[in-house]
């Protein structure tokens, strides 16, 4: 049987949802949502209730998104556009180090193949890194449309690589890991506006009576 | 002649639903109210977002209601059609009957 308070718990993870892309009005359409469900949750069951949440979340934020990229569509461009340019010179830089390391100590990778496989996987972790770094730089450039801006920025790459894989999956069999780390970068960079947002959300003070 | 000041489709039916509901027009009932009477599900993102337009547009304006447990503690926003709202919903009202003057409707589409 199902307690009352997780019968007026709507997913929280949806919750999170719109609280990511509701910026300025997440109190009202939290609150709606919330009144709802219970609402719905009394008289149709929680399995109802939740599917309901679900697919007004998936609406809700198809809603923000657009309305939040009509709204600003300049200054979103241009938080879009300076974290291309950024991501450009970031992403660039963990190679240059292990140019720099190899040159300097003249190493190998037929004679040192440990420490190269070393310093490839720290490479590649270098890069998520960074790519989380350019998506909070954005994030926080781009203000109350943070997960608008990242992703948008996050296409770009998405949108260059699926040219790519069409080009490569007509030469070759496609690698699933390969592909996976493909898109671990505009993965990261979502990831950095999330952060951003949400700590953000956390600042703001707690509706008075919660 | 005057500015395009009509109303588009889901924004005259937002209005038209706000002036039922009266003191009563917030999130949920206006969201309730539209599904009720057009037989639609619309989302609570799609009310807002049209309700901003409004606002910015200012035909629309808005006040927090006090914050109630039902809602985990957060307050309702409650709309109010302007006078300028008021002028518009009128406008594109009288543009449509002008339009559809004289054209059998139900006999020419059914």
């Amino acid at each position: 049987m199902t307690s009352q308070p997780d019968l007026v718990r709507p997913p929280r993870l949806a919750t999170w949802l719109v609280n990511l892309f509701a910026s300025t009005e997440e109190e009202s359409i939290l609150g709606d949502l919330l009144e709802e469900y219970s609402d719905l949750a009394s008289k149709s069951g929680v399995a109802f209730a939740r599917r309901w949440y679900w697919r007004q979340t998936m609406k809700t934020i198809a809603h923000l998104a657009d309305t939040g990229v009509r709204v600003a569509p300049w200054s979103t461009a241009a938080a879009v556009a300076g974290g291309f340019l950024l991501h450009r010179f970031v992403s660039g830089l963990p190679d240059k180090v292990l140019s720099a390391v190899t040159d300097r100590y003249l190493m190998y990778w037929s004679t040192h193949f440990k420490a190269y496989i070393w310093m490839l996987n720290g490479m590649l972790i270098e890069h998520l890194v960074l790519s989380m770094f350019v998506g909070c730089v954005v994030a926080l450039a781009a203000k109350r449309r943070e997960m608008i801006a990242t992703m948008t920025l996050a296409l770009v790459p998405c949108a260059l690589m699926g040219g790519a894989l069409i080009w490569v999956a007509t030469h070759r069999p496609l690698d699933v890991a390969w592909m996976l780390w493909l898109f671990a970068d505009p993965f990261a960079i979502v990831v950095g506006g999330a952060i951003v947002r949400t700590r953000r959300s956390a600042a703001k003070p707690l509706p008075s009576g919660a | 002649m005057p500015g395009r000041d009509y109303l588009g489709e889901f924004e005259h039916i937002i209005v038209l639903a706000l002036l039922r509901l009266e003191n009563r027009a917030y999130g949920v009932t206006v969201r309730r109210e539209i599904e009720f009477r057009t037989k639609r599900e619309v989302s609570i993102g799609a009310v807002y977002a049209t309700l901003d337009r409004l606002e910015t547009k200012g035909y629309v304006t808005s006040h927090r209601g006090d914050p109630t447990p039902e809602r985990g503690g957060r307050s309702k926003r409650f709309f109010r059609v302007t006078a300028k709202g008021m002028t518009a919903v009128n406008r594109t009202q009288r543009v449509l009957r002008s339009m559809t003057e004289g054209l059998d409707l139900i006999r020419s589409y059914s």
